[in-house]
C-alpha cells in the first residue's frame, strides 16, 4: 500500500471483511474493529455486513493479523481486541457501553440523550448512541465518573469529550454539560472536550473555559444549499465566526476544533470553510461518515477517498503554515487526524511527530496535564460585573 | 462576580500573577544571610536583627506584597525566629491592651452598623435638607464627620453611601452627568476622612499609634488629650472642605426638595426606634463618657470590652452578626506591628537607626514634625494608613528620642497625618467607595484634593506650633 492515509479513508469508506479463523468477538458493541495500521496509525472500521463491497479483508496468519487487498497486496496490522469493559456495569447497574465509546485515547460521550443520528435509528459511529441507547435509562454525572474508572482500569485514555447534542439555547449546550464537567473534574484527572454550538455571546466561552474544559469542537455549517433565507444564513454565519475567533483566544492554540462533515457539500466548499476556520484559529477536523446503505443522506454522498485526498493535504499545509498544535486531535481513530494529512503532503512532519510521541510518555501526558491545569490558573480570574 | 479570561500573553500573565514569589525568596535569603552576619558599630546583635526583620516587614508592607494582617503574623513569629526574643515573649505583644480596646471598638461599631442605629442617626442627620442644594452638602459632610467621630470611617463610608446613592438616585442625577452629584459623594468620603481624625474612634490607626508609644514604653495618650489636641485641625479642615467643594464645583441644581422627600421616606420605613437601639446609643454615651473621664485609670480597653460585653448580656447582637462586620484581619495586624516596634526599641535598634541615618540630616525637631507629617501624608495617599503608621512611628519615636523630644509629638503627627488622604482610589476605604459610585474621575478630583492636602498638612504644622504647647505638647 502506497499512502497510509489513503488507506485508512478506505477503510473508513468501505469498512472490512473479516476471515477465517478471527477472534470472536472481533468488533467491539458498535460493530467497530479496532485496528492500528503501520506508522502506529489507529482506526476503527465497520464490518462491511452491509452490501458495500469491500476490497478489504482482515485475515489471521498464526499470531498476526494483514489486511489482504483484493487478493492483490498485504498490509501488516495489529487487531485490538474489543475493550472487555463495555460488559462491566457501574454500581448503579448501568453497563459502560450505555454510558461512553472509546476511541483511541478518548472517551466520547452523549450525556443526555443519543445524538441526532443515533436518534435516526441507525447506530452512531462517533458517539455509539443509538435509538436503542437513548431508551435506556438516562446516567447521572456519578454513572459516568465510575464507567470511566473502569475504562481507565483497563485502557489509558488522555480526554473524555461530551456532546450537547443539537441546541437552541443562547449558551450553545455550555450550562446542561456543566455539572457533568464539574463532576468528571472533581474525580478524574483527564482532559475534558466539549461538543457544542457557537454560543450568542462570547460570556459563554468564557464560562466553557473557566469551567474546566480543555478543547470544544463547535458545530458550524458554513454551506448554504439554499435551505434558509441568505439574508438569517450570513448573520447565523457571521455569528459563528465571530465565536470561534473569540474561542481561538481564550483557548489553547488548536484546541479550539469543528467537525466538517466531508461528502454533503462540494468539496470546494469544505476547502473554503477549512481555509475559514484556520483563518481563525480553529482545526477543521474532517470526518468522513459515509452514510450506510438505506440512510436518507446515501444519495447526497459524493465523495470517494481518493477525490478527498486533496482536501487532507490542503488542511495538513495550511495548519504547518499557521503554526497551529494539531495534537488535540491525536489517537481520533474514525476519523483521519489533520496530523495524518501529513501523508498527502511533503511538508515534514518530525517536529509534530515529536511531540506527539512525547505526549505520549508518562512524563508528556502529566505535563501536558499539569500545563493545561496551569494556564487555566493564570488565565481564569473573577472580576466584579458592570 | 463575573468571569473574565486574561489573553495577554502567557509570560505576562505569569509575571503579573508570581512576581511575588522570586520576592519572597529574596527576602527570606536576605533574613538568612543577615542572621549570620556581623552588626555594625553601636548595634546589639538582637537588635540589628530586629531592624532586619522590620525592613522585611516594610518591604511587605509598603509593596502589599502579603495581605497587612498577614504580614503582622509574620512580624510576631520572625523574631523569635532570629533569635531576638523568646517566644513566649513575641506572643504577648496580641494580648497589649490597644488591641483589646481596637477589637472592642469594632465590635461596638458593628453592633451600631447591624442594628441600624447607625442608619437611622445618619438620616436624622441628613433630614430637613430641603432648604437649598448648599445645605444638603454640608448635612452629608456634617453627618459623616460626627458619625466618624464614634465609628470607624470605613464603616461610616459603607452606611452613608447607599443614602447617597438613594439621594442622587432622588434627584435624577446620571454618573458623569453633572457635578452635583460629584460634589456629595466626596462630601461623604471626605467628611468621613476629617472626622475620622478627631477621636481615637475613627479609625484603627490612632489606638495603633498610641499601642506603639504604649509597647515602647513612652507613655501613653488618653482619648480626650488626642480629640483636644487634633479638634482645631478637625474644624479648620471641616470649614475649609465645605467651602472648597461648594466653590470648586459648580453646584448644578436649584433645588433637593425631591431627596428630602425621599429621605423622608427612608426614615418612615425605618418605624420607630428598637428598645435595642435606645440601650445601644446609651451604652455608647456610657462608653465615650468612659473613655474621656475613666480611660487613663481603668484602662481604654477594660471599657470597650466591658461595653461589649453588656451588649451581649442584653442581646443587641449576635455573634453571626460581628463574625460579617469586624475586621479581624486588622486587629492581627496590629499585633504585629505594635510588636514589631517595641523590639526595634527594647534591643535599641531604632534609636541606631535614628542617630546613624535620620538625626545628622535633620537640624532641629521642627523639620522633624515637618518631614515626617509630609511623608505620612503622602503614603497614605497610597499605602493603607495602618501600614504608614507601622512603618514610620517606630523610627519617628527613636529620632523624637534623639533630639530629646517627647515622642507623643510624633504619635500626634503621624496618627493625625495617617488619616488625611482624599485623591486616590486606595488611599482609605471612603474614598474608594467614593470613586466606585461612578460619579468621580480622578482627573476631576486631583486638584481639589491637593489643595486639601496642601491646607491639611498647613493646619496640622500650625496646629502643632500654636495650639499644642497650650496644652503642653513642646516641640
Amino acid at each position: 500500500m502506497e499512502n497510509l492515509g489513503l488507506l485508512k479513508l478506505q477503510l473508513l469508506y468501505y469498512g472490512i471483511r473479516a476471515g477465517e479463523g478471527l477472534p470472536s468477538p472481533l468488533a467491539n458493541p458498535f460493530g467497530l474493529v479496532h485496528l492500528v495500521l503501520p506508522d502506529k496509525t489507529p482506526v476503527s472500521v465497520h464490518r462491511n455486513d452491509n452490501g458495500r463491497e469491500s476490497p478489504f479483508t482482515l485475515k489471521k496468519d498464526g499470531a498476526r493479523f494483514h489486511l489482504d487487498i483484493a487478493d492483490r497486496e498485504c498490509v501488516p496490522v495489529k487487531w485490538t481486541p474489543p475493550l472487555t469493559c463495555y460488559q462491566k456495569k457501574t454500581s448503579s447497574g448501568l453497563p459502560v457501553a450505555d454510558i461512553l465509546t472509546v476511541h483511541g485515547d478518548f472517551i466520547a460521550v452523549h450525556p443526555s440523550h443519543a445524538c441526532r443520528f443515533g436518534q435516526s435509528g441507525l447506530s452512531c459511529r462517533y458517539c455509539g448512541s443509538s435509538k436503542e441507547l437513548s431508551q435506556h435509562p438516562p446516567f447521572t454525572p456519578r454513572d459516568l465518573v465510575e464507567a470511566v474508572q473502569i475504562v481507565l482500569k483497563e485502557k489509558r485514555c488522555d480526554l473524555v469529550a461530551l456532546s450537547s447534542g443539537r441546541v437552541d439555547t443562547d449558551d450553545g449546550g455550555v450550562e446542561k454539560l456543566a455539572m457533568w464537567v464539574a463532576e468528571i473534574r472533581k474525580h478524574l484527572n483527564v482532559l475534558i472536550s466539549l461538543d457544542l454550538v457557537p454560543p450568542a455571546s462570547n460570556d459563554w466561552i468564557d464560562q466553557t473555559y473557566a469551567m474546566g474544559v480543555d478543547a470544544v469542537y463547535y458545530d458550524t455549517d458554513f454551506f448554504n444549499p439554499n435551505d434558509e433565507p441568505k439574508k438569517d444564513f450570513e448573520k447565523h454565519k457571521t455569528r459563528q465566526l465571530e465565536a470561534l475567533e473569540y474561542a481561538g483566544k481564550i483557548f489553547p492554540t488548536g484546541a479550539v476544533l469543528s467537525h466538517l462533515v466531508v461528502g454533503l457539500e462540494p468539496l470546494e466548499e469544505t476547502k473554503k470553510s477549512i481555509d475559514l476556520l484556520i483563518d481563525r484559529g480553529v482545526v477543521p477536523v474532517l470526518t468522513y461518515f459515509p452514510p450506510y446503505d438505506g440512510s436518507s443522506l446515501r444519495a447526497r454522498w459524493t465523495a470517494t477517498p481518493e477525490a478527498i485526498v486533496p482536501l487532507y493535504a490542503h488542511l495538513y499545509e495550511r495548519l504547518v503554515r499557521t503554526h497551529i498544535n494539531p495534537q488535540w486531535v491525536q489517537q481520533y481513530d474514525v476519523v483521519l487526524t489533520p496530523l495524518e494529512g501529513r501523508f498527502f503532503s511533503e511538508q515534514s512532519a518530525r517536529y509534530h511527530l515529536k511531540l506527539k510521541h512525547f505526549y505520549e510518555t508518562g512524563f508528556g501526558r502529566a505535563l501536558r496535564f499539569g500545563l493545561a491545569g496551569l494556564r487555566r490558573h493564570l488565565r481564569v480570574r473573577e472580576v466584579p460585573r458592570g | 462576580m463575573k468571569i473574565k479570561i486574561d489573553t495577554r500573553p502567557l509570560w505576562i500573565v505569569l509575571l503579573s500573577r508570581w512576581w511575588r514569589f522570586p520576592v519572597y525568596v529574596l527576602l527570606g535569603y536576605f533574613l538568612y544571610r543577615s542572621y549570620g552576619l556581623t552588626p555594625p558599630t553601636g548595634l546589639t546583635i538582637e537588635g540589628f536583627r530586629a531592624l532586619m526583620v522590620f525592613l522585611t516587614c516594610l518591604i511587605l508592607w509598603v509593596f502589599h506584597l502579603l495581605p497587612l494582617p498577614i504580614t503582622g503574623l509574620f512580624a510576631l513569629v520572625a523574631p523569635p525566629l532570629m533569635g531576638v526574643m523568646s517566644v513566649k515573649q513575641a506572643f504577648t505583644f496580641f494580648g497589649s491592651e490597644p488591641v483589646f480596646f481596637i477589637l472592642g471598638v469594632f465590635i461596638l461599631a458593628a453592633a451600631l452598623l447591624k442594628s441600624g442605629l447607625s442608619t437611622r442617626l445618619a438620616l436624622r442627620l441628613l433630614r430637613s435638607s430641603a432648604k437649598s442644594p448648599k445645605r444638603l452638602i454640608l448635612q452629608v459632610m456634617f453627618a459623616s464627620a460626627l458619625l466618624s467621630f464614634i465609628m470607624s470611617e470605613h464603616a461610616v463610608a459603607a452606611m452613608m453611601f447607599p443614602l447617597v446613592v438613594i439621594i442622587t438616585q432622588a434627584l435624577q442625577f446620571q454618573p458623569q452627568g453633572g457635578s452635583y452629584g460629584r460634589i456629595l459623594f466626596l462630601a461623604m468620603a471626605w467628611g468621613c476622612v476629617v472626622g475620622g481624625i478627631a477621636t481615637m474612634l475613627g479609625g484603627g490607626r490612632v489606638p495603633l499609634a498610641v499601642g506603639i508609644l504604649q509597647e515602647s514604653g513612652f507613655g501613653t495618650i488618653t482619648f480626650l488629650e488626642w480629640s483636644r489636641a487634633v479638634f482645631p485641625i478637625v474644624l479648620v479642615l471641616f470649614a475649609f472642605c465645605y467651602v472648597l467643594l461648594t466653590r470648586y464645583y459648580p453646584i448644578d441644581v436649584d433645588s433637593v426638595e425631591e431627596a428630602d422627600k425621599t429621605l423622608a421616606e427612608q426614615v418612615a420605613k425605618l418605624g420607630r426606634p428598637l428598645l435595642e437601639e435606645h440601650f445601644l446609643g446609651l451604652l455608647l454615651v456610657g462608653a465615650v463618657l468612659g473613655w474621656m473621664f475613666l480611660g487613663h485609670r481603668i484602662g481604654m480597653a477594660t471599657i470597650s470590652i466591658l461595653a461589649v460585653v453588656l451588649l451581649f448580656m442584653f442581646r443587641v447582637v449576635s455573634w453571626e452578626d460581628l463574625q460579617e462586620n469586624v475586621e479581624w484581619g486588622i486587629i492581627l495586624m496590629y499585633g504585629g506591628a505594635i510588636g514589631i516596634s517595641s523590639i526595634l526599641n527594647s534591643t535599641g535598634a531604632g534609636l541606631w537607626l535614628a542617630h546613624t541615618y535620620v538625626v545628622p540630616h535633620l537640624h532641629s525637631p521642627w523639620i522633624l514634625i515637618a518631614v515626617l507629617s509630609l511623608a505620612t501624608i503622602l503614603l497614605t495617599e497610597a499605602m493603607s494608613n495602618s501600614a504608614v503608621v507601622a512603618v514610620l512611628l517606630p523610627i519617628g519615636m527613636s529620632v523624637a528620642k534623639s533630639f530629646g523630644l517627647d515622642p507623643k509629638v510624633t504619635v500626634f503627627a503621624v496618627g493625625t497625618a495617617s488619616g488625611l488622604a482624599y485623591a486616590l482610589p486606595m488611599s482609605t476605604p471612603s474614598v474608594a467607595l467614593a470613586y466606585s459610585s461612578g460619579y468621580l474621575r480622578l482627573k476631576e478630583v486631583v486638584v481639589p484634593a491637593a489643595i486639601m492636602v496642601a491646607v491639611s498638612y498647613g493646619a496640622l504644622l500650625l496646629t502643632a506650633k500654636f495650639w499644642w504647647p497650650l496644652l503642653g505638647i513642646r516641640i
